[in-house]
């Protein structure tokens, strides 16, 4: 039982008081950003990252996985009690939250969501719990030919599959790859980019792109074009599940993890795809008076299997970021670069050089799960005091907290005028629905896919062949080739029919 | 052609000039690629003639019927630029006056700039003096309490105006 033996290891860290602390800490803010509408997980774990500067890796791993782990719970809060749907993580909650809440039953809305939340992010960190350390076992057989190419499958769907129109999400990509080269290249050490900057030749700071693309962006969005855009705010009510919607909801749960699981586990990532999937199961197998309630009042499984799948998939989408290296969402990718701001490289030998830490992270989901399960059911009523902060308060305030963010991680003021332009170049992105994510995930997984890709075509002696001459390498390339290609294909036959 | 398209194509055209842009820097990039085949320019070449493919496509789509797969965005028709003027103002002077104001002194006026702007894009009242002071005071009363965490709490370097560190 080599897994228990390090669980209990990571267990007697991660309940260290100092860690407690810090993962309580966590969870708190975490589901504060997340009730907050305008700021959320990844911009906040931003925000935040100077302070790896100063805080123990431990320490700072396990707050950050905390506040992760708690916009998810706080998201789905808002999303049943705002009608503005948030992040698209959480847009499927709010089709039948919103309905629940209407018809007067939000206290059962957010009970199901919360107590799914948990049933679904703790069965998911039993599986990372297994089967982190056997992917990492497998992992280490892999090369760079099949790295870069797990690579292009990230890029691929953050960019292709996830967003409305892939040529738009492969624009954003580009312009993350772009922004990563910014700086000296890693191998030859060659400045690219840097116009003669010294300050560009350290590359642009995550923070800076992460902070000005959600929060400054989100502020000048809403002062450009939303500030006469009512919100409607849905009573509370009872935080209480009767009889039926427990019976209604525990099988809801498990379908809803059983379907985000093996999506989070996948280096694709997206809770769009999962949480979507699970709504369609949900309406397919209500019968009678259950299913009369989709669309009407507001179906309780329709909150419960999709808020669990979200969950599942967001806790299963840590064994790519710790046995791969490979972030597929917004928050992952910043948790890599907060890794990397300790020189700690995620991928297979984490587990091996890193064990400590990756246990101790592992062992604070479970104790995470439990303490945002008593923040979000009890002390509900709370967090929803958070959404009466007036707008034009609550966005200039997240102005004084980009500041710190942006330039407590240098002190250079040359990095305040970049957020701003960065702020901007967000306003527009947002504006023309152009996705955010693959710019945040090009930026931070580009320089290393391609120190991949260099590795690759030296051990193919100069020759790109490398890809297709091994197997497993080709057969990722196949599947990402398939998930742009096979669609359109469809498509067109379908429109020749 | 319609003004939603005119500014569309304008989109397009900005990420065809980026494109073109990267791809004018990565003919400053040597090609040293050693025996590895693939050197630092690589990569540059690869992203600027897909951002300029990325910006001719989106310039097409532009001018055949608009952005495809498209919601229409949240929020008001027209753009309320006054705001953009007050919050920008707000983050620039920021940028300018933290080393000589300290953060929590620049920080509250970033704040207070912001949020007129805000307030107007709100069609609240904004100006009015004790608004002013409500503000001020709001700005600093979340901006101290911020500096002193990082500061006192988590040791990262935020200017002051003393070097007590309490100002």
């Amino acid at each position: 039982m080599d897994i228990l033996d390090a669980l209990m290891q990571g267990f007697a860290t991660a309940i260290s008081p100092v860690n407690l602390l810090w993962a309580f800490v966590g969870c708190v803010l975490g589901t504060a950003v997340g009730v907050l509408p305008g700021i959320g997980p990844a911009v906040a774990v931003a925000m935040l990252l100077p302070i790896t500067a100063k805080v123990e890796v431990t320490s700072s791993m396990i707050f950050f996985a905390g506040i992760y782990y708690g916009a998810m719970y706080g998201g789905s809060t808002t999303s049943i009690l705002l009608n503005t749907p948030g992040e698209t993580a959480t847009m499927v909650t709010a089709m039948e939250g919103n309905r629940m809440a209407k018809s007067g039953r939000a206290g059962a809305a957010l009970a199901t969501a919360a107590i799914g939340s948990f049933v679904a992010g703790t069965i998911a960190t039993v599986i990372v719990t297994l089967f982190a350390p056997v992917v990492a076992e497998f992992a280490v057989k892999l090369g760079p030919p099949e790295y870069f190419m797990l690579m292009v499958l990230a890029f691929t769907t953050v960019s292709a599959v996830l967003g409305k129109s892939t040529l738009r999400g492969m624009a954003a990509l580009m312009v993350g790859l772009a922004v990563g080269c910014v700086g000296l290249d890693q191998i030859s050490g060659q400045p690219r980019y840097t116009l003669g900057k010294p300050e560009l030749l350290d590359g642009i700071e995550i923070v800076l792109v992460a902070v000005g693309l959600f929060a400054v962006a989100e502020v000048l969005y809403a002062a450009v074009y939303e500030g006469r855009t009512a919100e409607a705010r849905n009573p509370l009510s009872k935080v209480y599940m009767t009889p039926r919607d427990w019976r209604r909801s525990i099988p809801a749960w498990l379908r809803g993890t059983a379907i985000g699981a093996p999506f989070g586990c996948i280096p694709a990532g997206g809770t769009e795809i999962p949480t979507f999937l699970s709504y369609a199961m949900e309406k397919k197998l209500a019968k009678g008076d259950n299913l009369a309630e989709f669309g009407n009042q507001g179906a309780i499984e329709g909150v419960a299997g999709p808020e669990a799948a979200n969950n599942a998939s967001v806790t299963a989408a840590l064994i790519p970021l710790l046995t791969l290296g490979i972030p597929t969402s917004n928050t992952t990718a910043i948790m890599l670069g907060a890794f990397q701001n300790y020189g700690i490289q995620p991928g297979p030998q984490l587990f091996t050089n890193s064990a400590a830490l990756v246990w101790a992270l592992i062992a604070s989901l479970y104790v995470g799960n439990v303490m945002l399960l008593i923040l979000n059911l009890p002390m509900v009523k709370l967090w929803v005091q958070l959404l009466k902060i007036p707008k034009p308060q609550l966005y200039a305030g997240i102005l004084i907290f980009a500041t710190v963010g942006a330039y407590g991680m240098r002190q250079s003021t040359f990095d305040l005028l970049l957020l701003w332009g960065i702020g901007v170049f967000g306003l527009l992105m947002r504006r023309y629905d152009f996705p955010t994510a693959p710019v945040v995930v090009g930026m931070i997984l580009g320089p290393l896919a391609e120190a991949q890709l260099r590795n690759a075509v030296s051990i193919g002696e100069g020759s790109f062949m490398v890809f297709l001459q091994r197997p497993m390498s080709l057969a990722l390339l196949v599947v990402a080739v398939a998930i742009v290609v096979l669609p359109r294909l469809v498509r067109a036959w379908k429109r020749r029919k | 052609m319609t003004n939603t398209q005119k500014m569309q194509s304008a989109v397009g055209a900005g990420v065809l000039l980026i494109g073109l842009a990267l791809a004018a820097g990565a003919l400053s990039i040597p090609a040293a690629a050693g025996y590895g085949g693939v050197g630092p320019n690589f990569l540059p070449w690869v992203v600027a003639v897909s951002l300029i493919a990325c910006g001719v496509l989106i310039v097409r789509e532009a001018l055949t019927g608009g952005f495809r797969a498209m919601d229409p965005p949240s929020g008001a028709e027209r753009a309320y630029w006054p705001a953009f003027a007050w919050v920008s103002a707000a983050l620039l002077a920021n940028a300018a006056l933290i080393t000589t104001l300290g953060f929590i002194l620049s920080c509250t006026l970033c704040y207070m700039l912001a949020v007129q702007g805000l307030r107007r894009a709100g069609g609240q009242a904004a100006g009015r003096p004790v608004g002013l002071a409500i503000d001020a005071a709001t700005g600093a009363a979340i901006a101290a309490p911020v500096y002193w965490t990082f500061t006192k709490f988590l040791g990262i370097n935020l200017p002051g105006l003393t070097q007590s560190g309490w100002l």
